[in-house]
């Protein structure tokens, strides 16, 4: 696991706190129970303030899992 | 605060097995975050308890505030933003916007904002209210460039203006500071398009933040300092009083040291709102008396008791205001230039709060009133603020008139002409009552604390009571000492929080109130939730003198056993009310 991943499981561990951490790599909107549009808001609004970016929230289906937030991350911090 | 350390923080806070605090958040915004920051702040303030945030519904301002008005909650925040007050005062209406319609902008803000006023002031007669008047910029919609203020603005801003100042009459209103917010969070940095577009929710997350935080510590009465101990030399003047003598210290422009002057026009203020100022100062006594003579000072040097100058430790001066104050380190705040001297009565006192007075650095010691004001900052002045520092020389001539004359106590307290005052009223509540009661730590029953809120409603029972004492003699009046609160079943009474201030100390005011309690509710048994606590010592000591052992939780004084221990007591003149 490299350091941006590492960062974006301390994100996701915050906003879904009853995940547990091994868990956290697989999560998806669909599979996690209290992941909501209120917990999409929430973790990209912590995604942006652990990473210093400004994510466009267009296409919302790109942050419905850890994969894709961190494949979206991979390619706006470099 | 970051989002994730608010997050962080209320996972904490949801482990706790206490009582919710309930805080109902009413706006028209998403709360989202704000929530988050909300929730977060009163955590860190509220230690012993969860905290729950209701809400209301999306866009709904005026309703969510009447949803408000009947919550079962502790206390309420109201947040207004613009396009809560129109909706084409933001960026989410699709409502067109022209020259004309500005004078129908400002009818309808000046409908709702009247609607939103009558409830807040209707509401705030069941529950304290914390109201944030709008925080994020008008759009631009008047036709004027954006360095010129428009006449909508103006309008708009004149409403507000009203409504702030008529809610702010209110007894348990406090309007949130427009002004310190504006030093916390730039206003060009407040608004959030897109978020306001995505979701609702019109904050970047540092003014959400801002806002949680300053809307959290409205939501807790003010607990002030109760006395500043300052030095002299490079502090209160500048210049260093034994080298330049009189003449040489200075406070004014002239020498560059005004921020001096400064200073003693905050302390000066401070005194006149109750705040008791004491001096600690390595000095030739005699010479700071003559430097006090000057007539240019800022502030009257009559405000200062005790003057403690001497070449002792800092320490032992500061132990000798504590004591002829009889106040808790904690409640200390203590100036001084030198590191050395803060350090030493920090080793003494880790309680007082020591904070470094910035000689030769104007904008810190503006800073530094900043902070003071924070410290020692209420709500209100009560009628004990003003004869704080008076009672407390008086005591202390007192305590010299009794060591001089070596009379005993109960016949010097004969001939000092006391009269005590008990009032029962329950409506309004003496707002002196709670203050005492949050205060007070030596002479408390068991230390509980309670909100405005919880204060309230334990007086909504119908069986409870409330004593209150006031306390005069011939030396002046002590004001409200002492407060009682407990509930009447048959012929007992069972009292839950009995809290009198140190100043009434050593005058059998204790003894009267147990017999104003007999005697009003003609009882045979008061039962007492007593707790040991670190400092309520003399309480202990009294309920030890009364019973004739240590006290236990839930000890009960008889009638019988009190007129057995009361005997002193000397038929002081009596008043009742209620």
């Amino acid at each position: 696991m490299d350091e941006m991943e590492k960062r974006l499981v301390a994100c996701f561990s915050a906003v879904l706190p009853e995940l547990a951490p091994e868990e956290i790599s697989q999560a998806t909107a669909a599979s996690v129970q209290n992941w909501d549009s209120v917990a999409t808001v929430t973790l990209l609004a912590v995604v942006e303030e652990e990473f210093g970016i400004s994510i466009d929230h267009e296409d919302p289906a790109r942050f419905d899992s850890f994969k894709g937030i961190l494949t979206y991350l991979q390619q706006a911090v470099r | 605060m970051k989002l994730v350390e608010a997050l962080d923080i209320i996972k904490g806070v949801e482990k706790r097995s206490a009582e919710a605090f309930t805080c109902f958040l009413a706006t028209g915004l998403n709360p989202l975050h704000l929530t988050t920051f909300l929730a977060a702040e009163l955590g860190l303030l509220f230690t012993d308890r969860k905290i729950e945030i209701q809400h209301g519904l999306y866009g709904d301002l005026l309703g969510n505030v009447r949803r408000l008005a009947k919550a079962d909650a502790e206390s309420g925040v109201v947040v207004i933003e613009w396009a809560d007050l129109d909706a084409r005062l933001g960026i989410r209406s699709s409502a067109r916007w022209n020259p004309a319609v500005c004078a129908d902008i400002l009818a309808t803000v000046q409908t709702h904002a009247s609607q939103i006023q009558r409830t807040i002031e209707e509401t705030s007669q069941r529950m304290p209210l914390i109201v944030c008047f709008p925080t994020l910029p008008l759009p631009p919609i008047s036709f004027v460039p954006g360095w010129q203020a428009s006449s909508l603005e103006i309008g708009l801003d004149a409403i507000m203006q009203s409504v702030r100042s008529q809610v702010s009459q209110c007894d348990q209103v406090r309007v949130l500071s427009s002004q310190r917010l504006d030093m916390v969070s730039p206003l060009r940095e407040r608004f959030d398009v897109e978020s306001e577009l995505v979701t609702g929710f019109p904050y970047r997350l540092a003014h959400a933040s801002a806002l949680g935080s300053l809307l959290a510590q409205l939501t807790r009465k003010p607990v002030p300092k109760k006395g500043l101990i300052t030095d002299l030399d490079d502090t209160l003047w500048r210049g260093i009083l034994g080298e330049v003598g009189i003449e040489g210290i200075s406070w004014d422009l002239e020498h560059r040291s005004q921020m001096h002057g400064f200073y003693q026009r905050l302390l000066g203020a401070l005194a006149a709102e109750g705040v008791l100022l004491g001096i600690a100062s390595k000095n030739e006594r005699s010479l700071v008396e003559s430097a006090f003579g000057r007539k240019d000072l800022a502030l009257s040097p009559t405000i200062f008791f005790p003057l403690e100058a001497s070449w002792g430790p800092k320490s032992e001066a500061v132990a000798r205001i504590l004591k002829v104050w009889n106040v808790g380190p904690d409640s200390v705040v203590f100036i001084d230039d030198s590191a050395l001297e803060l350090a030493e009565v920090r080793a003494s006192y880790p309680d007082v709060e020591c904070i470094q007075f910035p000689t030769k650095n104007n904008v810190a010691i503006y800073d530094l009133a900043l902070r003071l004001r924070d410290l020692f900052g209420k709500s209100a002045i009560l009628e004990e603020d003003s004869i704080r520092a008076q009672s407390i020389r008086r005591s202390h001539a007192d305590a010299n008139a009794y060591e001089a004359t070596k009379v005993m106590p109960t016949t010097f307290l004969e001939g000092v002409e006391a009269e005590v005052n008990f009032n029962f009223n329950k409506t309004p509540l003496d707002p002196r009552a709670l203050d005492l009661v949050n205060k007070t730590n030596q002479f408390n029953l068991n230390a509980k604390r309670y909100t405005e809120a919880s204060w309230q409603n334990y007086f909504h029972n119908p069986a409870s009571f409330l004593l209150v004492a006031s306390y005069t003699d011939k030396y002046g009046p002590l004001g409200k000492i002492a407060v009682v609160a407990g509930r009447q079943s048959g012929r007992k009474l069972s009292i839950d929080t009995w809290v009198m201030s140190c100043r009434a100390f050593s005058r059998r005011i204790e003894y009267r109130c147990l017999e104003e309690l007999f005697v009003k509710f003609g009882i045979d048994e008061i039962e007492l939730d007593y707790v040991r606590t670190d400092r309520n010592s003399p309480l202990r000591e009294f309920l030890g003198e009364v019973l004739g052992e240590a006290p236990s939780s839930g000890c009960a004084i008889s009638r019988q056993l009190l007129e057995t221990r009361s005997k002193i007591v000397r038929e002081p003149q009596e008043m009742t009310n209620g």
